[in-house]
């Protein structure tokens, strides 16, 4: 995002809106004399569009400009307006478990992990996707990347996890690894993230997925229980209502 | 992945907070899901959400429910917020007797969602998703109470300082909590934003924030 210096009046009315915080400078006009404009940090805004779309400006001095390559990727990532084609899903994420009914992408033994970097209002710069992403993947756990996920499509080598050099110092509001394990090897996963979580300078959350059993307790549980993790008491549940339904199991 | 996933707060809190999201699966049922995505959406209004929303139109207090219906199409996922676990009961009655055919998921307390499952007559969950947790440099992120509010928009697009900035207004009389309320729902395109919880975290913030100048 950026504010048209011959506009604007510094006014400050945009600044509570920006999820990274107080990102703005205020400029003297070189023109006009006595005018004082507010320039915006282009390294730590991340194009959500979040002040714009608030329409708080009185004289419309912010706009966002069409970005080349590879800073569009900041906009791909944290406008939730946009819609990363590769995904074909809007959102930062895939479909994962939202349509597990339908497409099994989570089997029985299997378990989804995810990665998301910079959320809430701290932000992440591609170069700490990569730390995480490369530490996963250099613990050979059998983590399978989700294929059609924005940060894999980013990525020039997805056996290590490393992105493209071009990217790495793009910012978004957040960024999600998203793939999947078996349950056996959640505890490893688990370990590796607990140790790159110390080297980086933003936060993640973590996020784990399981297919429910018809009968007998969540599997997932005992296992985070056995590892004396935190999960959240809320969650997100699918239904089963998606048509027609992925058969799970052979009685089915 | 984590859209309404990570949101923060007390169990008496969340136990009345549930989106209902409506996803329409690639290369399954996609093609063609416009028709069944607005009946999810028609169904889902008629039990009364206290919000609702495209991610890619905006929600009820940015747009109309007629215009999120208009740009309905195939793939487009879509939210509904209720703000009381007997409107989740009857929802789900009527969806199970009239599958719109796109998958349904609802976030919420895990044992409060399972329940509302067994009363509307449906089985167990079928897939469900924990967050572990915030890690890393967690002495980045507001406190709490603040962001109990700010993780109710799962593309944190509610600034903290826009909190700030609202309980700084409202005390100095300038602004009403529900004003204040209405306009981080405005935030929160997708229609995460559940106005009634916003309302009640509000009030519970004002006691212990003092904002004298923010910048």
């Amino acid at each position: 995002m950026k504010a048209d210096k011959d506009k604007c009046i510094a006014c400050k009315r945009c600044f509570p809106y920006c999820p990274m915080g107080r990102i703005q400078i205020y400029q003297r006009h070189d023109q006009i004399p006595g005018r004082v404009y507010i320039e915006i940090d282009q390294d730590a805004c991340t194009d959500c569009g979040m002040c714009l779309r608030a329409k708080i400006c009185p004289v419309n001095a912010i706009y966002q400009p069409e970005e080349p390559w590879p800073r569009e990727v900041r906009g791909v990532l944290s406008n939730p307006m946009i819609e990363f084609m590769g995904s074909q899903t809007p959102g930062r994420g895939t479909e994962e478990m939202k349509t597990n009914d339908v497409k099994g992408t989570f089997l029985p033994g299997e378990v989804g992990v995810g990665i998301e970097l910079g959320r809430p209002g701290v932000g992440a710069y591609f170069r700490d996707v990569e730390t995480v992403a490369m530490a996963l993947m250099k613990a050979d756990l059998g983590y399978q990347l989700a294929a059609e996920n924005p940060v894999t499509h980013f990525m020039s080598d997805k056996t290590t996890g490393k992105l493209r050099e071009d990217v790495l110092g793009e910012k978004a509001t957040s960024a999600i690894i998203e793939g999947k394990c078996k349950l056996e090897r959640l505890p490893e996963v688990v370990k590796v993230l607990q140790d790159v979580a110390k080297t980086l300078d933003t936060v993640f959350t973590v996020e784990v997925i399981t297919k429910v059993p018809p009968v007998g307790e969540v599997p997932i549980d005992p296992v985070l229980k056995k590892m004396g993790m935190w999960y959240s008491i809320n969650s997100k549940n699918n239904m089963g209502l998606g048509e027609p339904s992925y058969k799970f199991y052979d009685e089915q | 992945m984590t859209h309404s996933l990570h949101r923060r707060g007390t169990r008496e809190s969340l136990s009345n907070d549930f989106i209902v999201l409506g996803c329409p699966a690639t290369g399954v049922n996609k093609k063609g899901s416009a028709p069944k995505t607005r009946k999810f959406l028609s169904i889902c209004y008629k039990h009364g959400p206290i919000n609702l929303g495209d991610m890619k139109t905006g929600n009820i207090y940015n747009t109309t429910m007629d215009d999120i219906l208009s740009r309905v199409t195939d793939g487009t996922i879509v939210e509904c917020t209720f703000d009381n676990r007997e409107k989740i009961v009857s929802l789900l009655k009527e969806l199970k007797e009239d599958r719109p055919g796109i998958s349904i998921v609802i976030s919420g307390v895990t044992d409060v969602v399972q329940q509302c499952m067994t009363e509307a007559g449906l089985g167990r969950i079928h897939s469900l998703e924990y967050s572990l947790g915030t890690w890393g440099k967690t002495e980045r992120l507001p406190d709490f109470e603040i962001l109990q509010t700010v993780t109710m928009c799962g593309h944190a697009m509610i600034a903290s300082d826009l909190v700030r900035k609202m309980v700084r207004d409202v005390k100095r009389g300038r602004r009403t909590i529900e004003d204040c309320c209405i306009e981080m729902a405005e935030c929160c395109s997708c229609g995460n934003y559940n106005v009634t919880r916003g309302i009640q975290l509000f009030k519970e913030l004002l006691p212990i924030y003092t904002v004298h100048s923010l910048y």
